[in-house]
């Protein structure tokens, strides 16, 4: 499902240069729940953006879903961020001024969905997050875990086969944290392949596999 | 595009347009100050051009002085006077003239129903009227070739001196009595605008036919001679030409600028016009300056605005908004609040010069307010304001928004 060969990520700050990923080479299978984990500055974020799309990398190869992701255009890779990836970001990013169902149905705008359908998943999504009765408040209206819960919401909004989750508990509290990971499993237990990063070693653990990232190298 | 992105875009812009406001409202600003501006600049100018056409139009006025240089061993100081016979005299060997007529005017009591007043009565021909713009009030006339012919005694009056001698009733058929002659009123003169006058504006005056004035006052030389040139360039010629004919037939050096006095409406016109029309080009650079002040301002803004919203950007690139929906947004949002701002200032101040030309202006006033209360709201300058403010308007919002797409989503997300 997602396979990378000899990743480096080079950034170029006038003469210096930082390498945040030094050859990172992992696979994760199709259904798998991966977290990856390691000590700030490890470039854990910079792969999770590098596998999100978000980010090219300076050398290496990509593959997702079969298909090669370097040399993409922009918009190609808006295209794959939109339907294959499903984001889930640690302070949520949601647009301030958007009710949570306009959050949620963002996505689907983006892909062209038409006005019915926008509509059926928008309530099968918040139903399923169990904030069906907060569709028409914005995020400042929401505590944490209910914005988290719609973040998630909008990650599922064109059916993802792959959701990206980067510290989705950090700014949680253990109750919110929980349920969030309750999520999380379901999603995984449905079919979907999860990659999460954390610092957390018991949120972690509710993975399958554990990937350990030291100075921009995976370590096991 | 999809056709559910500008409805997006709509219900995103409305959520939104309080942070726009500031920019609607300095476009609405910018619009209303510059077409207020151009306006009374042309209103001006246009006020000047109908004021000045009050006395006439391409006018050159002749009187006699008195020389200030000796001649062929006649001595300076002679008095010079024009004569009746000057008229065919000038018209005969000066074929560029299209009208040349006499007039004269002396001040006499004209009492009418009672009233007794004090006036310039006038002594002239039938082509006076289109020479000195002297157009009737409806129901009556000027002065016809006939009155002049038979010397019928009939008078025009100006509308102050028929509202001295009738009051508000109706003077077109009753009678005046001058030097205890009845002459009959046979037309008012309309109301004008008149900046430029000798012996008092056209309101107050009295005219006769030259043959009837003569009856009233036996001087055998004439007040004036009024020339009207074919074209207006050729002014200055007939003035010299005039100066070097009369000069032969009454013996006084053409070069001597006091044996006759010249007053060519036509030079005083263009200065006058020149004045105006440099008030209105410093006017139009004051506007082009506001223009471009407003255009660096709205620009400002705009990033500004672009520069707040690279989080919300960072966040639509990426859950997969393509880079031209970003850019469709942007550039929509700018054409609306163009639109808007432009508006809004176009209608306030199309609005604002016709309220300000409903204040009334008194036609006896030559004050500044005939200058500065008729504006005039000119589309050719409401279209070129607009096209130049719109390409403006897009150049600022096209950097910000192709910026906006352009950004790295990871950066933009970063951004706080």
């Amino acid at each position: 499902m997602i396979e990378l060969q000899g990743i480096r990520k080079v950034y170029r700050m006038g003469s210096q240069s930082l390498e945040a990923l030094r050859g990172v080479s992992m696979r994760v299978e199709r259904g798998e729940f991966i977290s990856i984990m390691g000590p700030s500055g490890s470039g854990k974020s910079t792969l999770m953006n590098v596998i999100g799309c978000l980010d090219t990398p300076t050398s290496g190869e990509y593959v997702l879903d079969g298909d090669r992701v370097a040399g993409l255009s922009f918009d190609k890779l808006a295209a794959v961020r939109n339907r294959k990836l499903g984001f889930v970001f640690q302070n949520f990013n949601l647009l301030p001024y958007a009710t949570a169902w306009e959050n949620v149905e963002l996505p689907m705008l983006f892909d062209g969905k038409t006005a019915r359908k926008r509509r059926d998943r928008v309530i099968e999504l918040l139903n399923a997050v169990g904030l069906y009765e907060w569709h028409g408040h914005r995020p400042s209206e929401l505590s944490g875990g209910q914005q988290q819960r719609i973040a998630l919401a909008r990650a599922l909004a064109n059916d993802p086969p792959i959701l990206l989750a980067d510290e989705p508990t950090g700014n949680l509290d253990s109750k919110s944290g929980e349920e969030i990971m309750d999520i999380l499993l379901r999603l995984w237990k449905e079919g979907r392949t999860i990659v999460m990063v954390t610092h957390n070693d018991h949120i972690a653990a509710r993975s399958q596999r554990i990937v350990r990232l030291f100075d921009g190298i995976v370590v096991s | 595009m999809n056709a559910t992105l500008p409805r997006f875009f709509w219900s995103e812009y409305r959520k939104r347009r309080k942070k726009s406001s500031l920019i609607t409202f300095a476009l609405f600003w910018g619009t209303l100050s510059i077409l207020l501006l151009m306006a009374f600049g042309q209103g001006m100018t246009t006020q000047f051009r109908i004021s000045f056409s009050g006395l006439g139009e391409t006018l050159l006025m002749i009187t006699g002085g008195q020389t200030s240089l000796g001649y062929q061993g006649l001595p300076k100081g002679r008095q010079i006077r024009l004569y009746p016979e000057d008229i065919d005299y000038l018209r005969e060997r000066i074929p560029e003239i299209l009208r040349i007529l006499p007039e004269s005017d002396t001040n006499l009591q004209v009492s009418a129903e009672g009233k007794e007043i004090n006036r310039n009565v006038h002594g002239t021909t039938e082509e006076f009227a289109a020479l000195r713009t002297q157009i009737p009030q409806p129901g009556g006339r000027f002065l016809d070739a006939d009155d002049v012919v038979r010397g019928r005694k009939v008078a025009f009056l100006g509308w102050k001196a028929a509202t001295d001698l009738f009051g508000a009733g109706p003077p077109v058929g009753k009678t005046i009595v001058i030097n205890r002659i009845p002459f009959t009123v046979v037309g008012v003169l309309q109301q004008k605008l008149q900046d430029s006058m000798y012996n008092g504006p056209d309101a107050d005056q009295v005219y006769l036919p030259t043959t009837s004035f003569a009856t009233l006052d036996n001087r055998r030389y004439i007040g004036r001679i009024h020339i009207q040139p074919r074209e207006a360039s050729q002014s200055l010629m007939i003035e010299d030409r005039v100066r070097a004919l009369l000069g032969r037939k009454y013996r006084f050096d053409p070069a001597d600028r006091y044996a006759l006095g010249v007053w060519n409406t036509i030079e005083d016109a263009k200065e006058g016009l020149a004045i105006f029309k440099g008030i209105e080009i410093f006017l139009g650079i004051i506007g082009a300056l506001t223009l471009l002040i407003g255009a660096v301002g709205v620009t400002n803004l705009m990033y500004a605005v672009g520069k707040e919203r690279t989080k919300e950007i960072g966040i639509k690139l990426a859950i997969g908004a393509r880079r031209r929906v970003i850019l469709q947004q942007f550039v929509l949002e700018t054409a609306f609040i163009f639109a808007k701002g432009t508006f809004w200032g176009v209608v306030t101040a199309f609005n604002l010069v016709n309220l300000i030309r409903l204040i009334p202006v008194g036609f006896d006033s030559n004050g500044i307010e005939a200058y500065l209360l008729r504006p005039i709201f000119s589309a050719q300058i409401f279209v070129a304001y607009t096209a130049i403010l719109g390409v403006l308007v897009f150049l600022s919002g096209i950097f910000p928004a192709l910026r906006a797409s352009r950004s790295n989503p990871i950066e933009s997300l970063r951004y706080e």
